[in-house]
């Protein structure tokens, strides 16, 4: 019987070592150790030949039967499948021997050397499924380590894979940002090179404008002079006349000569009108002279608003603009560069007309343009404000509405320049600019100045 | 006292003819005029020695400038006065006539009342 328990207590020990990489369940384990005492228990017992033999002996098939159960019935053990058959055959021949014996030891004496025969050629029949199934495992473990092999470098070729892929996302995204920036560089290039033309443009409109406002200075000159002559020479012709004897004809020319008086004034009076007209054409074109008078900041902003009012009327697509004037009337003369201060007013009149021209396109007639300015003594200050019930200005563009070259007008309508160069007379005369603006409501430009400049103070 | 006015502008004569009738009346004043730098030059070079005082010029003319002019005249007649017109009173044009030796330089629209009083101090000092 020492033979039976051997097997088991080998089935086991392999069946342990068979595990490999994966580990059995803690169950199986315990099944195999124990198992594993049992067999060598029963081998101890079977070698003392202690009694009673046929209760051991029959515990040992019971032993083997259900080491064979458990690696037929195990899904753990399915690889092992074959080692279950190996020992088979004889645990059969020993289990029949076995029954013999038990039940007639005299057949048993007859049948022993064909049960002994039939012993040997089961012994075997298990070392050739043995050696086969030894065969079966290593080719079983060799596709394992294969295919493990394989899946090692699928996993690989996935990493390196999606390695790659983010890299490609990064280099792409780089691309992108890289496209981007030159497509900023590209736009802002042709803005500028826009702007560059418009400013050419305007260095030579403003050459014209000069050599036309002088042109036309010289006969104006005439006009007024003579004009001015004639209404001296009626003055004394009046001193001739009184020493002439009343008569009906003498009331007549008086009469007449009046009306030619009164004509003549009119000349004189839009001559000048013309030649103060000319005279800021003039004073636009040559530039600033950088010095600062006294200067009446209301009569300023009257004329300049006007002005930008009837330039606007005068050009392609006029609009209607309410301008209202409040102007602070005890407002002192403080020093300005007339001329510089004077675009100040121009260039954020014709701001707000631009931009409420844009809210009457898209709203219709139901909305009213209006502008306010307003002038406002604040003791060590003056406040002067130009608001405009236009579309206003959003958040995200109010910060660079100062920007040199920052414009929101289409194409070439605007260079950019005009908030910029604002910004930069208020900031010579030591003013504060500040822009308040509710989109689609409002928008508010308040320059608060110095009545002192601190460089007047210091001489 | 003689005066010659140079400006290209003809109606420049009926002007301060007009403007000075009653100095040209009393005889106090003599004016004359040319439109150009060069009949300036043979009005003044007619007489010899001129009776001209005083020359008044516009500067953009034309042909010979006013500028041109006063060299010219600081040349061939030094003992004239020249005083400068011009509707350009930038200060390179003002600089460059008074060191040309200019006596006055009046800006156009010219202001009657200053070219009055400094006519009326020359023709008091003859």
């Amino acid at each position: 019987m020492i033979l039976i328990n051997v097997i088991s207590l080998f089935l086991l020990f392999y069946l342990k070592k068979s595990s490999g990489t994966q580990e059995f369940p803690a169950q199986l384990k315990r099944y195999f150790n124990y198992g594993m005492i049992a067999a060598g228990v029963l081998i101890g017992i079977a070698i003392i030949d202690l009694p009673p033999q046929i209760l051991f002996q029959l515990l040992s098939f019971v032993l083997v039967g259900g080491i064979v159960y458990l690696i037929l019935f195990t899904p753990e053990l399915e690889s092992q499948k074959t080692m279950a058959i190996t020992p088979l055959p004889i645990v059969g021949v020993e289990l029949l021997k076995y029954l013999i014996e038990t039940i007639s030891p005299s057949i048993y004496n007859t049948l022993e050397n064909y049960l002994n025969a039939a012993g040997f050629f089961a012994l075997i029949w298990a070392v050739t499924m043995w050696l086969n199934h030894r065969k079966q495992m290593k080719e079983i473990e060799i596709e394992r380590i294969f295919l493990k092999e394989q899946e090692r470098q699928l996993k690989a070729t996935a990493e390196q894979k999606s390695q790659l892929e983010t890299l490609v996302a990064e280099r792409t995204s780089e691309i992108l940002k890289q496209k981007e920036e030159l497509q900023d560089a590209l736009d802002h290039l042709q803005s500028t090179q826009e702007q560059l033309i418009q400013q050419e443009k305007l260095a030579s409109l403003g050459q014209l404008t000069a050599g036309i406002a002088h042109e036309i200075k010289n006969p104006l000159n005439f006009v007024n002079n003579f004009s001015e002559l004639s209404v001296d020479f009626l003055e004394e012709i009046g001193e001739e006349m009184a020493k002439i004897s009343d008569s009906k004809e003498k009331e007549n020319i008086l009469e007449l000569l009046e009306d030619v008086k009164s004509n003549l004034v009119k000349i004189r009076h839009h001559g000048s009108r013309a030649d103060s007209i000319v005279k800021s054409m003039l004073m636009h074109s040559r530039g600033g002279t950088g010095t600062m008078d006294p200067t009446d900041l209301n009569a300023l902003i009257k004329e300049y608003s006007n002005l930008a009012f009837h330039g606007m009327r005068a050009n392609p697509n006029p609009i209607n603009v309410d301008i209202q004037l409040d102007l602070d009337e005890s407002l002192p003369i403080i020093h300005l560069n007339a001329e510089d201060f004077s675009r100040v007013i121009l260039n954020l009149v014709k701001n707000a007309f631009d931009a409420m021209r844009d809210k009457i396109t898209a709203l219709g007639n139901d909305y009213k343009a209006k502008i306010q300015i307003q002038t406002k003594d604040q003791g060590d200050h003056i406040l002067i404000k130009v608001e405009d019930n236009g579309p206003g200005v959003p958040d995200e563009i109010r910060d660079k509405l100062l920007m040199p070259f920052f414009t929101t007008k289409k194409g070439t309508e605007g260079t950019g320049l005009g908030l910029s160069i604002t910004h930069d007379i208020i900031k010579s005369h030591e003013g504060k600019l500040t822009i308040e603006s509710k989109v689609g409501e409002f928008t508010r430009f308040s320059i608060l100045l110095p009545k002192v400049k601190l460089g007047e103070k210091s001489t | 006292m003689k005066i010659l006015f140079v400006d290209d502008e003809k109606d420049v004569e009926a002007l301060f003819r007009q403007k000075f009738r009653k100095e040209i009346k009393s005889g106090e004043i003599e004016l004359a005029f040319a439109f150009s730098g060069k009949e300036a030059l043979n009005v003044l070079g007619d007489e010899n020695p001129p009776k001209f005082v005083y020359v008044f010029s516009d500067i953009n003319m034309p042909g010979m400038s006013g500028l041109e002019l006063l060299d010219q005249i600081k040349i061939r007649f030094p003992n004239i006065q020249v005083s400068m017109i011009s509707a350009y009173g930038d200060s390179e044009n003002y600089d460059r006539a008074m060191n040309s030796g200019a006596k006055g330089f009046f800006t156009k629209p010219v202001d009657f009342e200053r070219l009055k009083k400094e006519i009326a101090e020359m023709v008091k000092n003859q």
